[in-house]
């Protein structure tokens, strides 16, 4: 089994002493996240984010399913988060490892059981049918801070996909291709996003978005899940070095400003997509050289 | 036509990377390479004189699945014969080959899987080249598609190669000789004859390499067969790599 390369003695000393001085290796203060870049692909629901050199990309799509037995009035959602060779030469394509189960489990909870995407809605038909949301995550650059980047490109991904139209006609269930009508946005409830802080010296100095260096120089995490109105759906002190109480109440805080400050960005992205959309609109689509849909009522 | 998009190397962690797109098909492929690389105990066993390749195809919007498996043995196979694993340093590691769909329709369990192997493949050597993994030969790959009225399609739009009678994928290594041919449906061997002129055409161009083997390097019509595509690619990231070099000989 292959594993990330260890970092040395040398370079740990020189991230701790540097930090005890308040620099980071990118210049960056504690509180800061790297650059970040997102942008849409062609279909609804791709993503590509980029927070410094780690790169994500989530596609989010839906089939209709039958719905759980015991809940008839619910459709699904999953969130699949697969690491491979790809992302770092240390993973191995097909088989788990310990930041894949911790990653998966972070988004779940903060995404799924906070119920950010409001299953209710996925309902088409009460134990009959309903949507099945899928988000995937591919990570196929690694450089520290897997969960708070596929959080945000899950988020974003959710708002910015549409499914098709699905009506139900005398207990026959008929779905529109998005030729035919308009797709519709998924239902979001709130928008919680992660805020990882890594812990060092003691838990002296508490430093937001780390590299895989600064991980790996860690000696505590702490995963802080949040929305803009500044509800905590998450919190976790998972393993590592104690942190001190106040580190926590004072560090929610700045995850709060975080998480409105990338909700904000995220939503000048999508605008300016959804906008980009309108304006070519169904031209092609439209076009009176197409084919002609043989219409199925 | 419009023709396919490629570039090289563009992920940090990753020994190699490369990604293709393909506007007719709608597919896009990004391809990771990690060699060498030491393999665990169990799976070395095989041949101790080579290196190991490994492929793993990860879909875009699924779990992986038999179509998946399917893919990945064919890919083995070909890249298992052009990689050279004797070359020092090689015997006994893998060659870890990783191909996600990032764009594009998903295909569906059941479905022809195809229609994004000449894809898969472009993306695979490309990532190879693009992590210095040293190869025999390089190839282009092509998909065609024989309709009802037995006309031949190239790169079919999932929808007509759904609509179509057979299906083909060819690859052709660069010195002209047949290194796949995967063929699905009905069809008899004179249609598979004329497939099989129409793919080394597509693939190679007209500017075929002559009989020694040397390729024209002259510019022109070179840049209409795909291996001449493979080659520009290529051409152009040893191009910027080196651009500090060019401007001070």
């Amino acid at each position: 089994m292959s594993k990330e390369a260890q970092l040395s003695i040398a370079e740990r000393d020189f991230i701790l002493e540097a930090l005890r001085e308040n620099v980071r290796l990118d210049g960056r203060q504690p509180d800061d996240y790297r650059p970040l870049n997102i942008s849409f692909g062609e279909e609804y629901g791709h993503v590509n984010l980029q927070l410094g050199k780690t790169n994500i990309i989530v596609r989010i799509s839906a089939e209709v399913t039958k719905p759980r037995e015991d809940r008839p009035f619910d459709g699904l959602f999953n969130i699949n988060l697969e690491l491979t060779a790809m992302g770092s030469p240390a993973w191995e394509s097909g088989r788990t490892n310990d930041i894949e189960a911790y990653a998966t489990n972070t988004l779940d909870r903060i995404i799924r059981h906070s119920n950010a995407l409001d299953t209710e809605s996925l309902c088409i038909l009460k134990g009959v049918s309903c949507w099945s949301i899928r988000a995937d995550v591919h990570v196929i650059d690694y450089d520290g801070n897997i969960t708070d980047a596929a959080c945000i490109a899950i988020m974003a991904g959710l708002q910015h996909f549409r499914r098709p139209d699905a009506v139900v006609r005398d207990g026959r269930v008929i779905v529109y291709g998005v030729e035919q009508r308009v797709p519709v946005a998924l239902n979001i409830t709130h928008k919680p996003l992660s805020v990882t802080f890594h812990t060092f010296n003691d838990s002296k100095h508490v430093i937001v978005d780390a590299t895989l260096k600064e991980e790996q120089a860690a000696e505590g995490d702490l995963v802080i899940g949040i929305n803009s109105a500044g509800d905590v759906c998450y919190l976790s002190k998972y393993a590592g070095a104690p942190a001190d109480a106040m580190v926590i109440v004072k560090k929610t805080n700045v995850a709060w400003e975080k998480v409105k400050e990338i909700n904000a960005a995220v939503e000048k992205v999508l605008q300016a997509d959804l906008a980009k959309r309108a304006k070519i609109g169904m031209a092609d689509e439209s076009r009176a050289e197409n084919d002609r849909l043989v219409q199925i009522e | 036509m419009v023709g396919p998009i490629a570039s090289l190397s563009q992920l940090n962690r990753a020994d190699g990377s490369a990604s293709y797109k393909c506007p007719a098909t709608g597919y896009s492929i990004l391809g990771a390479v990690n060699a060498p690389i030491e393999l665990p105990a169990r799976r070395d066993a095989l041949k101790p004189e080579e290196a190991t390749v490994e492929v793993f195809v990860k879909p875009g919007t699924t779990t992986a699945g038999v179509g998946e498996r399917y893919v990945e043995g064919i890919l083995r196979s070909v890249l298992g014969k052009i990689v050279l694993g004797r070359e020092k340093g090689f015997p006994r590691r893998g060659v870890v080959l990783t191909l996600a769909i990032v764009g594009g329709e998903n295909v569906e369990r059941g479905d022809s899987y195809l229609t994004i192997l000449p894809a898969l493949l472009h993306a695979g050597l490309l990532a190879m080249v693009s992590a210095s993994v040293p190869l025999s030969m390089t190839f282009s790959a092509t998909l065609l598609g024989v309709t009802k009225s037995g006309d031949i399609v190239r790169d079919p739009s999932p929808t007509a190669a759904k609509a179509a009678v057979s299906l083909h994928v060819f690859a052709v290594s660069s010195k002209n000789h047949l290194l796949l041919n995967e063929s699905e449906g009905r069809f008899d061997f004179d249609t598979w004859e004329l497939v099989r002129e129409r793919a080394l055409s597509i693939c190679q161009g007209e500017t075929a390499a002559s009989a020694d083997g040397d390729v024209s390097m002259g510019e022109g019509t070179a840049s209409a067969s795909l291996s001449g595509f493979i080659r520009e690619t290529v051409e152009d990231q040893v191009y910027s790599d080196y651009a500090y070099n060019l401007d001070s000989i």
